[in-house]
């Protein structure tokens, strides 16, 4: 009875199996016009690029239809080209459809004597979405071929987290395929981050996890 | 977030057996030994603001061999082994698509060992007893295990925790022997980590002509708080700093034959900060040499 009862013991440890948790990561699919261009000078050609992202944030190639609305003022083809024909205003509209619905995004582009881009500067605000502190205000910038994310004087972050992680992503909640900026070392005041070789426009969240357990801190959405 | 260390504290308080509990040194040459298995599993843990947030479900299950031994009538040694731990964490897959995003992992090894003494500081058979207990909380686990860095089968500290203990022994109606105890100790933390005040209370009752007892506990942590945190430290670690927590356990014990026995328990903490929120339980056999064959 009793050389039973050691033997049954152990057999607990069979129930110690690495099994599978979820995550609900569904997000909307959207398709972002990746140039900020406000005007093209006339008789000039420029190349349009879309970023879609699908149901879980993920990048993907797919086949978009351009489109302006004003087509004696810009016209385009297929692939982006576009031309810039006169003076004047008009929508360059950029679409695809998932098989669900029709993604797309819009830019009012302008035709004038030169061409103008605008590199402005995107922020938001990071908010906690668990119980542990964390807040403040950010800005995204464009730096050289890379990007610069500053945060402000009024983030607080709380220090018993060790394995804080920043990221930047196109999905709030998996840092699945998401960009990882390193480790947090800073948990009051402003700061800075310097991330090589990305796109203004090419993420939009901010995300904060603890790494070693997955477990989403807080996010802010890139505006 | 440094789930498993939170689960050590909770095995260190609620792993405590019939015998060990309370401020009665064993009688020279008498022993309590027990094997058995522990273990828990969380997916939500109570943070450091004492609120409940998810975590990727984490495992802890521990075969630990514990041993009492009198050496004198006020003397007694103490070993609780965890000589085999393992802690897992689950994969974490996609609800969209069921890819994988993270890969669970798991270790097993040897865990933190504690060796202690326990010193009768008034005479034995003393209508409220008094006892000194040390204990030396040896880092014979692993610290830092896994691909991500994020398992643990020990906290990698040495620590050693000094309480004293009081208590007293009284019937319940003409049959019924009971007991109750007090403790408070402060175990002294290395590596950075906080000191801790620890307090309790234990109330056990016989039944069956003694052969089947149950015993409630209630247990108690305080941080200080004057350790290091993820400011203070570069490091990525994993550890868990300044935890607390309150926490209620139930165990039964039950003579079979003899001197054998088996026990189950479980226990849980009903308030706290950066500890596992969910049940812990325990089964194990038991041999009372204080009983006869």
């Amino acid at each position: 009875m009793k050389f039973t009862l050691l033997f049954l013991v152990p057999l607990v440890l069979f129930t110690s199996c690495v099994k599978d948790d979820f995550v609900a990561d569904t997000v909307d699919p959207s398709l972002r016009i990746d140039q900020a261009v406000d005007t093209l000078a006339i008789n000039t050609e420029f190349r349009f690029t879309a970023l879609y992202l699908n149901n879980i944030g993920t990048a993907e190639e797919v086949s978009i239809l351009w489109q302006s609305s004003a087509t004696d003022i810009i016209s385009i083809d297929l692939s982006g080209l576009a031309q810039a024909l006169q003076v004047g205003s008009t929508i360059i509209t950029a679409t695809f459809n998932d098989g669900n619905q029709l993604v797309q995004d819009s830019i009012e582009v302008h035709v004038g004597e030169e061409t103008v881009i605008v590199n402005s500067d995107r922020s938001g605000v990071i908010a906690t979405t668990s119980s542990y502190l964390l807040r403040g205000d950010f800005t995204l910038s464009a730096v050289g071929n890379g990007l610069e994310l500053s945060i402000a004087d009024n983030y607080r972050a709380s220090t018993a987290l060790p394995g804080l992680y920043v990221y930047l992503s196109n999905n709030p909640n998996t840092i699945a395929n998401a960009y990882e900026i390193g480790p947090v070392t800073t948990f009051s005041g402003a700061h800075s981050y310097t991330i090589p070789a990305a796109g203004i426009n090419d993420y939009n969240y901010v995300l904060y996890f603890c790494r070693p357990f997955n477990v989403k801190v807080g996010d802010g959405e890139i505006q | 977030m440094k789930h498993t260390l939170l689960v050590f504290t909770l095995l260190t308080l609620f792993t405590t057996t019939l015998q060990a509990g309370g401020p009665w040194p064993q009688a020279r040459g008498k022993a309590y030994l027990k094997l058995s298995e522990w273990w828990t599993v969380f997916d939500q843990h109570y943070t450091d603001a004492g609120l409940l947030d998810p975590n990727v479900t984490t495992g802890i299950f521990n075969t630990t061999f514990y041993a009492e031994y009198g050496v004198t009538n006020r003397f007694t040694t103490i070993i609780n082994a965890p000589l085999f731990s393992r802690n897992y964490v689950n994969n974490l897959r996609s609800s969209t698509t069921g890819e994988l995003i993270q890969s669970g992992d798991a270790v097993n090894s040897l865990g933190d060992i504690d060796l202690g003494i326990k010193y009768g500081l008034t005479k034995p058979g003393s209508r409220f007893p008094v006892a000194a207990t040390l204990i030396l909380g040896l880092p014979t686990g692993r610290s830092v295990a896994g691909i991500q860095d994020n398992l643990q089968t020990g906290d990698g500290e040495f620590n050693q925790i000094l309480q004293v203990e009081t208590g007293t022994s009284f019937r319940l109606g003409k049959k019924v022997n009971s007991y109750a105890s007090v403790y408070l100790g402060a175990n002294n933390r290395s590596n950075g980590f906080s000191e801790e005040l620890r307090y309790g209370v234990e109330w056990g009752f016989g039944l069956m002509d003694q052969r089947l007892w149950l015993i409630g506990r209630l247990n108690s942590v305080e941080s200080f708080k004057n350790g290091e945190t993820a400011a203070t430290v570069t490091s990525t670690s994993i550890f868990a700093n300044n935890t607390e927590f309150s926490g209620v356990g139930l165990e039964a014990a039950y003579y079979i034959k003899g001197r054998w026995g088996i026990s189950a328990s479980v226990a849980g903490a009903f308030r706290g900060e950066i500890i596992a929120a969910a049940p812990a339980y325990s089964v194990g056999v038991f041999y009372d040499l204080n009983k006869t064959n």
